[in-house]
């Protein structure tokens, strides 16, 4: 008897480990899925496409590095606030090298997220059956993927029309699952031209001009975002009649005075053709781009005012002043405050959707474009300028009516990330006003007012982990 | 049936002769070994009673006995005496040696084996030495320079926080090198990936003892799981006999160890704005010390605060342990009950609080079956500070904040600025940060309930066959609560004005479950040959859910419920589960205890790896020769004299669950909208990173045991190892890394350890002990000989040939004597007033690793006083000064800086010095200029205590009586200019489990070391 029960106490101890193996190899991942089988409907595609928008939006929206701002702040449109936190103070001084940290690693590393992110879709869009809602996603999915690599080779390398040895220069590596460039995880890719990026990235627009949607809701792109993207990447590229067709291919009215204020506080939508949107209910704790240029506690703590320069320039007559700059007050002193991204109505968290391109832009590329082909650009300026100032005198010509139109697009665009590039697209120094940064000029200047157009600096340089783990990139010179 | 019949009698007729011959009295002694010294925790026992007692430290004992009865006493190691009780009140016993017994018996993987029989290098860390540190130290810390081989690094000084283990160097080169503790046969699961720890947990009091394996002969048997070495926990347990009543308490306080340089003060820092300003470094220009009139200028020296003493306190440090133990010879019993608390040394943030339960038990239910539960539960809370690099930690704030701002804001006159409620406002400083208010505004913790049971049936089944069945169970319940209260630092700038406060509430639950069977056959040939074999079945399942919340919108901080938010704003779910199934066969033989060989085979099946790579062999031989036990070693100087090798193989298993897929995951959102972004790249080819590790030692003991030591020397190769590698970018991977097995690394080494008794008399005893380990390591071999970069900035490097991370640094040249400009090598070995990244280069024999590291101790004790210092210390290792970077750069000039900053180039011929300020640009750039070594010598505790006589406290009914007082980390000696003992860098930078950590490679203002003292009384009933 009782050795009957040793029987049974040892059977049972051994009985116990019978099914292991199978539990052991039925284990799945619970929360993820696979990116092999999960892309089969409409829905699921839209998901990734999203996917892709919010990497852009990391990029763009990051409270440190956001593209919506550090363009500007590597540019004359602001300067560094010395009572600050004096965040990103290492671009804003031109310190940076390939192991600082901030926009510099962080642009390279999102960005071709979201090309994989793009690519993913792309190579597996067959799964759809062909029609128009396969195309919107096609068109969305091959957009977004030139929006990612038109940021990283105008960041990193040079734009076609800033110098006569741009286009042969080293621009990114232009990622396509279509030419099987995303089967090695270890692939240590070289940079290709500046030339053969911009030619890949246009491909890339105009095939999704063809396939996108009307219209595809807030934070998304449609035909009209595609096609304001394109006039900016034809303007980047010299290709002047084209900027003019694609910008008269977008049908977005141009925001009125009026609707400025309700524009940076995401009450309104006026002009926007391209935006990244933030749901500041459900992603409460999401990214606020606001704190790129200050933060609002029991006082302001300013990172950055308006150049002094380049706020006494703006005319009294304008009547965007009121709406973009604020009198800040920080230890003591007054500065002139930057306004656009203080938080939506009745909040100073700084959390708002990014403006990425707005009706403005086009209209301004156009013009560009227009007096580039000694076509009739004065009354394209005048559309914008008639909305935004009380009176004006206008009438200009030749070189002042270039002045202008670039003037223009400073005070219209400023602080959106745009000036560094329009800069660096024309081939034009940064020249920053040697007075200080308190309201009255007093204060301290920017240790480096002036950036010679031919700087290297103009060219970020590849961050040193991908120096480090991908053998075939170079460095751009001066690093 | 007649022999029932005698044991039912039995008790009547002892009840029958107490009552005839009753005739209590006391009796007392002195109970002494074989040499006529004191033996303290003898066993007296009154036989065929449970009445007991037990010698104190002199050796005396007493206990109430009625003449014509028995007491016998016993002692491990000892021979059992037996004395009758006479008409003598005074009974003196001389116990002798039993040379059986002293067969000190260690626990070995899967079972404990006579330590003359084992084949295993395995240190014993026990009881004693734990108790002379701090009660809330996590046990891990505990193991610093106890044992040769344990390389432990305190992670930072947070209380509660557990610590880098290393057994023996390097054993993976991804981040999780932790060994594997398995505590009374339950293996804890440690995932420093998500800082989940049941360490810091455990009560250390509880603690018999740790046995630390580190050769393949015992960590084989943990095949997967042991490649990191193995420390098994062994819980205190009952000893038959009256219960015993134990109570200790403590009480003490800490504070952060002292700099080791000096903060400028509010003069100091104003005048150097001045000089950097007249020099004309842009930073410095509108800077107070710069811009202010005389009279300002003095206003603000009249301010002059201390930020460290502004946001640190004194730590108040609390322990109270109560257990109780006893049992008879079929059941046995250790029940226990703990408090501690350590409030840490921030301001306005409590620390860490952990109330513990045990009851071990063990129950001989049949002659055949015998049945053991152990149970603990334990509760801990701790505060968690902001450990990240910037001034909402209130460590880096204490080194940034200018000395000339205050805590609280300040009227021109120096009066107090009060708000609208009369209360001091908090200077938000230049940093524009409140960081005093923003510890009660943005408040962190979290709570864990562990819970660990144990049930083991152990069968006798013959003299031959037997078998131990055993069900390990562990749960952990997480609980993290975070708030930005309304109007709060955070609140203000980040939150939503329309709904003010946030919450997130987060619960998580660990649930594993081991299961393992061995069955054992154990024979003995011609009374010689011994020899046995084991058969092991295991298996392991880890599940956690995890469940988070998250509101906005509350009515007042003082309720701290998502009930009562306006609007809810996250939640979320998840779970993973990870399975391990093992068998393992192990076999012993021994001739005679003189020689001995011993072998395993295991084979493990892992969910982490892909369907080709599921299983792993593991293996391992080892042989060990008594040369003690020998003839011809009798009448020798030698009690101990055992060579021993082995050789065999582990794995590591440590790393994310299904590496092996490429995964799409749906946590992020775009404008509300669900994202479907792929999170890994898979690697379907990964499979096991194994190690092979040789080992040939030998111990001894000399001159009646005084002098003990045992010598190791080891090689230890990793091969295949793991690692998330870094790739490029422009594959789109979210942390740019792919888990790969990369390569091969070797660390080799010596271990030495001795303990001797320097002086042995009756009442004086000095004993000295120590032991150092050597550690050489080099990476042997990378996929396609390529360097991989690595470390938290990139300032690691891995490349064949050289040692593991090294330093990987644009090499500094020091200052021009000319101008004061800083100097650089660019990679032809030129000098040049140049910087550039692409100057990175490998820092040869520079790494975080250090070349030696250890402990040793010396112990006085004079009759009932005793005084040991247990000191640490470690070589060879660099480690780069972040902290010191931060605190004298040229940029960093608007906030606190160190005095060394003064000591910078100001006139042609300056040596020695910084760089000139006006060079700005080069000087703040990473270099070797702020790479240091890491060396130290640290006296981690100092105790001195007392144990009463027994003469003085039997009057009030005490066993034994003890005061003590002791001291941590009261001083160090050092080169580094900062706290050497580094883990942890920045938390919120680089934690165990993120691509590319090394412990200790950089200091980044995370929590700091404490020093502590504290005193305490032991009682014993």
């Amino acid at each position: 008897m009782k050795n009957n029960i040793k029987l049974l106490v040892l059977l049972f101890s051994f009985g116990f480990f019978l099914s292991c193996d199978d539990e052991l190899n039925d284990l799945q991942p619970f929360v993820e899925g696979n990116p092999e089988t999960f892309f089969t409907s409409v829905s699921a595609f839209q998901n990734g496409v999203d996917g892709a928008y919010r990497q852009l939006w990391n990029y763009y929206s990051d409270p440190g590095s956001g593209l919506q701002g550090i363009p500007d702040i590597l540019s004359d449109n602001v300067t560094l606030v010395r009572t600050g936190r004096t965040s990103n103070s290492t671009y804003f001084d031109y310190r940076y090298v390939a192991s600082t940290a901030g926009p510099i690693d962080f642009y390279w590393s999102e960005a071709y997220e979201a090309v994989n992110v793009a690519n993913l879709v792309i190579a597996q869009i067959d799964n759809l059956a062909d029609g128009a809602e396969k195309d919107n996603i096609l068109g969305q999915a091959l957009a977004i993927r030139a929006w990612a690599h038109f940021d990283l080779v105008r960041f990193y390398g040079k734009i076609p029309t800033q110098s006569a040895d741009a286009n042969a220069s080293l621009g990114v590596v232009y990622i396509k699952a279509e030419d099987g460039d995303t089967e090695d995880p270890l692939a240590e890719p070289v940079r290709e031209t500046v030339a053969s990026n911009y030619a890949e990235i246009i491909g890339d627009l105009e095939r999704a001009a063809q396939l996108i949607g009307e219209d595809n809701g807030e934070g998304k792109l449609d035909v009209n975002g595609v096609y304001g993207l394109l006039s900016r990447v034809y303007l980047y590229n010299g290709e002047y009649q084209k900027v003019i067709d694609a910008a008269n291919k977008v049908d977005v009215e141009l925001a009125t005075a009026e609707d400025l204020e309700g524009l940076y506080t995401d009450v309104n939508e006026a002009g926007l053709v391209v935006e990244l949107a933030i749901n500041t209910s459900s992603e409460s704790t999401g990214n606020n781009v606001g704190v790129l240029y200050s933060q609002t506690t029991a006082s302001d703590v300013l990172e950055y005012a308006f150049d002094f320069d380049f706020f006494n320039s703006i005319d009294e007559d304008d009547l965007r002043l009121g709406v973009i700059s604020y009198i800040g007050e920080n230890s003591g002193n007054q500065y002139n405050a930057i306004a656009k991204f203080l938080g939506e109505t009745g909040e100073v968290n700084g959390r708002v959707d990014i403006k990425v391109l707005r009706a403005e832009e086009v209209l301004l590329n156009k013009a560009e474009a227009q007096f580039e082909l000694g076509l009739d650009a004065l009354s394209t300026l005048n559309e914008l300028r008639d909305l935004r100032y009380v009176a004006y005198d206008g009438g200009e010509a030749g070189q002042d009516l270039e002045d202008a139109i670039q003037f223009e697009r400073r005070v219209e665009l400023s602080f959106e990330g745009h000036r560094f590039f329009d800069l660096k697209r024309r081939g034009e120094p940064v020249m920053r006003s040697t007075m200080g940064d308190i309201i009255d000029g007093s204060g301290t200047p920017p240790d480096f007012p002036t950036l010679a157009a031919d700087n290297f600096r103009f060219q970020m340089p590849i961050p040193i982990a991908e120096i480090n783990s991908n053998q075939n990139i170079v460095q751009n010179p001066g690093y | 049936m007649k022999q029932k019949l005698t044991w039912m009698l039995t008790p009547l007729l002892v009840l029958f002769m107490t009552f005839s011959f009753a005739q209590e009295k006391t009796v007392t002694g002195v109970v002494t070994d074989q040499s006529g010294l004191p033996l303290p925790g003898v066993s007296v026992v009154v036989v065929g009673t449970t009445n007991g007692s037990q010698t104190d430290f002199d050796g005396n004992y007493a206990i109430n006995v009625n003449q014509g009865e028995k007491l016998r006493f016993s002692y491990l190691g000892q021979k059992t005496v037996t004395m009758s009780v006479g008409a003598s009140n005074t009974i003196n016993v001389q116990l002798e040696e039993d040379a059986e017994a002293l067969e000190e018996v260690v626990v070995v993987g899967y079972g404990s084996r006579s330590k003359e029989l084992s084949t295993s290098a395995i240190s014993t860390v026990s009881a004693e030495k734990i108790e002379a540190f701090v009660p809330s130290t996590s046990i891990d810390n505990i193991l610093q320079g106890q044992a040769a081989g344990v390389q432990v690094t305190a992670a930072n000084g947070r209380p509660g926080n557990t610590a880098f283990v290393q057994i023996r160097g390097v054993g993976s080169i991804n981040a999780q090198t932790t060994p594997l503790y398995v505590i009374d046969g339950v293996p804890i699961p440690i995932d420093t990936e998500r800082d989940f720890n049941p360490i810091s947990n455990l009560n250390p009091s509880d603690i018999e003892t740790f046995s630390i394996l580190k050769d393949a002969a015992t960590v084989s048997k943990y095949g997967s799981r042991g490649a990191n070495g193995v420390i098994l926990i062994t819980t205190k347990r009952g000893k038959a006999g009256e219960a015993q009543i134990k109570f200790s308490s403590s009480y003490g306080f800490g504070e952060k160890i002292p700099d080791n340089f000096d903060v400028m003060n509010a003069s100091q820092k104003l005048e150097l704005e001045r000089q950097y300003a007249a020099l004309g470094v842009g930073a410095a220009t509108s800077t107070p010390g710069a811009t202010s009139s005389p009279a300002e200028l003095a206003r603000l020296i009249s301010l002059d605060t201390d930020w460290q003493e502004a946001l640190l306190k004194n730590s108040v440090i609390q322990s109270n342990n109560l257990s109780i133990s006893g049992g008879d010879e079929k059941l046995t019993y250790f029940l226990s009950l703990g408090y501690d608390k350590n409030s840490g040394i921030i301001q306005n943030i409590d620390g860490f609080e952990r109330i513990s339960t045990r009851l071990n038990t063990n129950y001989q239910a049949k002659d055949w079956l015998n049945i053991g539960a152990n149970v603990s539960v334990s509760r801990s809370t701790t505060d968690l500070p902001r450990d990240r690099n910037n001034v909402q930690n209130p460590i880096s704030a204490m080194y940034t904040y200018n000395p000339y701002e205050p805590l609280f804001l300040t009227n021109d006159d120096g009066s107090l600025v009060t708000d609208s409620q009369g209360e001091n406002v908090y200077n938000p400083t230049r940093q524009g940060f409140q960081v005093a208010n923003a510890l009660i505004t943005e408040p962190e913790d979290t709570r864990n309930l562990l819970l660990i049971g144990n049930l083991t049936a152990g069968m006798t089944f013959s003299d031959k066959f037997s078998n131990n069945f055993s069900v390990g169970l562990i749960s952990n319940r997480y609980n993290r609560t975070s708030r930005s209260l309304a109007g709060g630092v955070l609140n203000s700038i980040v939150g939503s004005a329309a709904f003010p406060g946030t919450q997130t509430d987060e619960l998580e639950v660990d649930f594993e479950y081991n299961v393992n069977n061995v069955f054992t056959y154990s024979d003995t040939f011609n009374g010689v040959h011994n020899f046995s074999a084991s058969f092991l079945l295991e298996y392991n399942e880890n599940i956690s859910t995890d469940l988070l919340a998250s509101g906005r919108g509350f009515p007042s901080p003082s309720i701290p419920y998502l009930d009562v938010a306006a609007e809810a704003t996250t939640v979320g779910s998840v779970e993973s589960r990870r399975i391990l199934f093992s068998q393992g066969l192990f076999m012993d033989y021994d001739y005679d205890g003189k020689y001995i060989l011993s072998g395993s085979v295991r084979r493990d099946g892992s969910s982490r790896f892909g369907p080709d790579n599921k299983y792993g062999y593991f293996y391992s031989a080892s042989a060990a020769w008594n040369i003690a036990n020998e003839s011809f070693m009798e009448n020798s100087i030698f009690n101990t004299l055992k060579l021993r090798a082995s050789y065999g193989t582990s794995g590591n298993q440590n790393i994310g669950d299904f590496q092996y897929l490429n995964l799409l995951d749906f946590a992020n959102t775009y404008n509300g909208q669900t994202t479907a972004l792929p999170v890994g790249v898979g690697n379907p080819q990964i499979q096991w990173e194994s190690q092979a590790i040789f080992d040939v030692g030998v111990e001894f003991g000399l001159f009646n045991n005084r002098l003990n030591g045992v010598v190791d020397y080891f090689k230890k190769n990793s091969n295949e190892l793991l690692l998330d590698r870094p790739i490029s970018y422009t594959v789109g991977d979210e942390n740019n890394s792919i888990f790969s097995n990369i390569g091969e690394i070797e660390n080799s080494g010596i271990e030495v350890s001795l303990s001797g008794d320097v002086i042995r008399t009756q009442n004086f005893k000095w004993t000295l002990g120590g032991n150092i380990t050597f550690i050489d390591n080099e990476v042997v071999e990378l996929v396609d000989g390529e360097d991989i970069v690595t470390g938290t900035f990139g300032d690691n490097i891995l490349r064949v040939g050289e040692e593991i991370n090294s330093y990987y640094a644009v090499e500094y040249a020091g200052v021009n004597p000319a101008n004061g400009e800083p100097l650089y090598y660019d990679l032809d070995g030129n000098v040049t007033n140049e910087f550039s990244d692409s100057f990175q280069q490998l820092q040869e024999g520079k790494s975080p690793i250090a070349d030696f590291e250890g402990g040793f101790y010396t112990a006085f004790s004079y009759k009932g006083f005793g005084l040991r210092g247990d000191f640490v210390y470690k070589g060879g290792n660099y480690i780069y000064n972040f902290q010191r970077s931060s605190g004298i750069s040229i940029g960093n000039i608007a906030s606190s800086q160190r005095v060394e900053a003064f000591n910078y180039w100001k006139q042609p011929g300056d040596t020695d010095v910084l760089p000139s300020p006006v060079y700005q640009s080069n000087a703040d750039q990473t270099s070797t200029r702020f790479l240091e070594k890491g060396d130290y010598l640290r006296l981690r505790t100092l105790t001195l205590d007392y144990n009463m006589p027994r003469d003085m406290i039997d009057g009030i009914g005490l066993n034994s009586l003890r005061f003590f007082v002791a001291g941590q980390n009261l001083f160090t000696i050092t080169d580094f200019n900062g706290d050497p003992e580094v883990g942890l860098g920045s938390a919120e930078s680089g934690e165990p489990g993120d691509t590319g950590f090394v412990p200790g490679s950089f200091n980044l203002f995370s929590y700091p070391n404490t020093r502590s003292y504290t005193f305490g009384v032991e009682v014993g009933f």
